[in-house]
């Protein structure tokens, strides 16, 4: 069978003012070598730094970094025909989903289109609203099947809202997704990598660990081990880490492993095992220090 | 429709227009200030109408024809030729066997469309059907209602859907096995994907404008609309091109798709468009959707939703941007019709219409709600008072209304399925449409499901107060139409100074009467005072 190209997909959700456009717009000034194609409702509110944009062009912007936008138009599906005829197709794609939009619509189009994997759903939470989406006469529906479908719940403008809010809010979500990793946003700052996944951060030099924007990001080479004994220490750092991705060898052969959205799955790899393992996770995660002692050993923890 | 002259004799057309309407007698006076006038008797034994405007289709329905017809119903294409319609799965699928067999490029995808299981109760197509058509290339069945389609297993291995966990959009069976079946948007991203054809492309090319105007025309249409496109920059050249032909035969309204832009740029490019407009071509209003349809359990009902406990549906754009929508577009005079399907969103978009006006009032607007199939006699009189027309689907009383019924209104609710003499029981505006190609464009077949109100399965919806007069739905596909585009001193009424633009049918649907008004024989139209008589009939 010849090779193809599969190219994941984020879908950003969130009501109006959630945040979503703040988010976008650092992920795609800060892309970290990404080719990313972000869809979005509308380019005027990303309100890119001109400086950044290479090219404008119809229903599309090029920035200098390789990104592209392109704006749907409510035409999610041609958006998306476009977007996967291109040659060569992009590195990533994110979809601003309108405030509306079920997420979990959206990425049925993963599944209908051999080229595409769906990365993850991230919902954005406004702290400060909350109780008034949640009880929207008319949008309250569609708020909780936001929540519902997400892989990963940002909340969005913690520094507008009080302690106790945040830390109702904070327990409301975690009763209603326990499984999904919940973390704060500021102004759409937090590591790439976290909503992203991690496949592009496969160049690790040495083993470093990184605090960026209130995250943790700890990268490292590992020695071969089962795949059942990795998946048992992530578990036990649960629910401190909220991403992980490592190119490993066990005897069964090589194989990548996903921590995304609360799910581990792993998939066979071509080719040889890198060694290479990211997470991601809160500060509250144990320190690098520790973590070398946790992965380094042999047995499951 | 001319309140002050319902039935005449003769009519006077001169360059494009109406020079006059009357007797014999009348010949005379209309010779003396405008020179000899030749008697035409060709028409004398029929009876002309106004030509019927159709105020909501879509001009894919040009586009469709480029694939096969396999619907239930006869049907007409561009060129006259009849589609016979295929009374069960088995006959669809020897159909297409024979087109299989008679086609030059039996590897290229074989499109087919307007399959309607609704009237197929024992079984569901599958895609073992297909299958029998073709193993070694894509075969692909389109639904009349566009939201749903059957696809053979090549497409299935091509797509790799045949694991997918995702049931939302993929029927199965019993045992778990994908059907074929297809719903929803996504089996057309698949088809598409798979087959490399935009099955649903921006209808613009000359071709398909042409193959719309045909289909139209041969059922009395004299001018039509094309109920929402995004007019990319430039494409209103290449569709003025093709429209103002002198052999184009009719009148086209262009709704301007409004989120396909933000608010401010919207405004600006709708004013670039109108100084495009031409006598045949017009770019006069804005369309929004907000909300989807109920057959596929996606409008936006008010509690209890859906009759079979289906979550409630979807919203199309967010509330509080359609208001900003339509804040930015009252404040500029430019109309907007709204596609509104469910009883909440009819509710939250009436809500954001009034907010409108408050901001930027405008005595004239005629803002109108396009289907608002659920819409109560509560919403009909806010409709009136806020000067709202609107324009009902009645051809869904046919097509869905058993399922609406069952499946998801219920009885009670169903009875009042666009409910026309409701509507024009409180004074709001009335037009009735077909969402050509949802179902078939066809002026008098819907006003004879707004007059008779008969489901497909022959079950009347509601208890009579629904049902409209066969002349007020004669009204609705003429000046009740023009109305809603804000055209009616042009067009919609047979009357001096008026365009000359005529309906020529072989009876009266008068004396036919409500239960055969769908069964009259369409002659031909006149648009702008030239004739275009249907294959197949004479004059």
């Amino acid at each position: 069978m010849t090779h193809i190209d599969i190219v994941p997909l984020t879908i950003i959700s969130g009501f109006l003012g959630s945040g979503k456009t703040s988010l976008l717009n650092h992920l795609l000034t800060q892309s970290a070598g990404r080719r990313i194609t972000a869809m979005v409702n509308d380019f005027g509110a990303l309100n890119i730094d001109a400086e950044l944009i290479a090219a404008k062009h119809g229903n599309q912007i090029t920035l200098a970094n390789g990104c592209v936008c392109c704006s749907i138009g409510d035409d999610l599906m041609r958006s998306f025909m476009e977007v996967m005829q291109q040659s060569p197709l992009p590195d990533h794609i994110i979809i601003e989903a309108s405030g509306v939009a079920e997420p979990s619509r959206i990425a049925g189009f993963a599944s209908v289109d051999r080229q595409l994997r769906l990365d993850g759903i991230v919902t954005l939470v406004d702290a400060g609203a909350h109780n008034v989406h949640s009880n929207d006469p008319y949008l309250a529906d569609n708020y909780a099947k936001q929540i519902e479908a997400a892989h990963l719940l940002l909340i969005s403008k913690p520094d507008l809202a009080d302690a106790a809010t945040l830390e109702n809010l904070q327990n409301e979500l975690a009763a209603q997704k326990p499984n999904v990793p919940i973390a704060q946003m500021t102004h759409g700052m937090l590591p790439i990598d976290l909503v992203l996944g991690l496949n592009a951060a496969e160049e690790i030099r040495q083993p470093h660990d990184v605090i960026e924007h209130g995250f943790m990001q700890w990268a490292t080479h590992l020695p071969p081990q089962p795949r059942a004994t990795l998946i048992a220490k992530l578990e036990n750092l649960r629910p401190h880490v909220l991403r992980a991705k490592a190119v490993l060898q066990d005897d069964e052969g090589a194989y990548v492993l996903h921590l995304a959205g609360g799910r581990i799955s792993t998939e066979p790899h071509e080719g040889v095992a890198s060694g290479h393992f990211v997470l991601i996770g809160k500060p509250q995660m144990p320190d690098a220090t520790a973590l070398e002692k946790i992965f380094r050993q042999n047995e499951a923890a | 429709m001319n309140p002050h002259l319902p039935h005449a004799t003769h009519i006077a057309v001169r360059d494009g227009h109406i020079l006059g309407v009357g007797t014999a007698e009348n010949i005379d006076g209309w010779q003396k200030a405008w020179g000899p006038l030749a008697l035409n008797r060709d028409f004398a034994d029929k009876t002309l109408l106004p030509g019927f405007i159709e105020g909501h289709s879509h001009m894919m329905e040009g586009m469709f024809w480029d694939y096969h017809y396999v619907g239930y119903y006869d049907r007409e294409g561009p060129d006259g030729t009849v589609w016979p319609g295929l009374k069960s799965i088995d006959e669809v699928v020897d159909k297409l066997k024979e087109i299989q067999a008679n086609r030059k490029d039996k590897d290229m995808p074989l499109i087919a469309w307007g399959f309607d299981p609704i009237f197929f109760t024992d079984r569901r197509m599958n895609a073992a059907d297909l299958d029998s058509v073709a193993t070694d290339c894509s075969v692909i069945v389109l639904h009349a209602s566009l939201h749903i389609l059957n696809a053979n297993n090549f497409v299935m291995e091509a797509a790799d859907v045949k694991g997918a966990d995702n049931s939302e959009f993929i029927r199965r069976d019993e045992s778990g096995q994908a059907t074929g079946e297809f719903l929803g948007q996504l089996g057309y991203y698949m088809a598409m994907r798979t087959t490399g054809i935009n099955l649903l492309a921006i209808a613009s090319s000359p071709e398909t404008l042409v193959n719309f105007a045909n289909v139209a025309r041969q059922t009395g249409v004299t001018t039509a609309t094309d109920l929402v496109n995004p007019m990319p920059a430039g494409s209103e050249n290449a569709m003025r091109q093709a429209v103002d032909a002198d052999d184009f035969p009719m009148r086209l309204v262009v709704a301007f798709q409004g989120n396909s832009m933000e608010p401010a740029e919207g405004v600006a490019r709708m004013q670039e468009l109108q100084t495009s407009n031409s006598d045949k071509l017009r770019f006069s209003l804005v369309k929004m959707v907000a909300d989807g349809s109920i057959q596929g359990f996606s409008a936006r009902l008010k509690w209890p939703h859906y009759f079979n406990g289906a979550p409630n549906g979807l919203w199309y754009i967010e509330p509080e941007r359609l208001g900003d929508y339509l804040k930015a577009f009252t404040e500029a005079g430019i109309q907007v019709h709204v596609h509104t399907n469910g009883d909440e969103c009819t509710e939250v978009t009436l809500d954001k219409i009034e907010e409108a006006l408050r901001a930027h009032p405008w005595p004239d607007h005629r803002h109108t709600l396009q289907h608002c199939q659920m819409a109560t006699r509560a919403h009909f009189k806010r409709m009136k008072a806020l000067g709202v027309g609107v324009n009902l689907f009645s051809n869904h009383l046919y097509y869905w209304g058993d399922a609406h019924i069952n499946i998801t209104m219920g009885p009670e609710r169903a009875a009042r399925l666009d409910d026309a003499g409701g509507a024009l029981a409180e004074g709001v505006p009335l037009a009735i449409h077909s969402d050509a190609p949802v179902t078939a464009l066809a002026p008098l077949f819907t006003a004879w499901c707004a007059v008779n109100r008969l489901s497909s399965s022959g079950i009347t919806l509601g208890n009579g107060t629904q049902n409209i007069s066969v002349e007020e739905a004669l009204y609705a596909i003429t000046m009740g139409a023009a109305y809603s585009l804000k055209m009616e001193s042009e067009i919609g009424s047979l009357e001096a100074g008026k365009r000359a633009d005529i309906a020529i049918l072989a009876d009266d649907p008068i004396e036919v009467g409500a239960e055969k008004l769908k069964d009259i024989i369409v002659i031909g139209t006149m648009v702008g005072g030239q004739v275009h008589i249907n294959q197949g009939r004479s004059a």
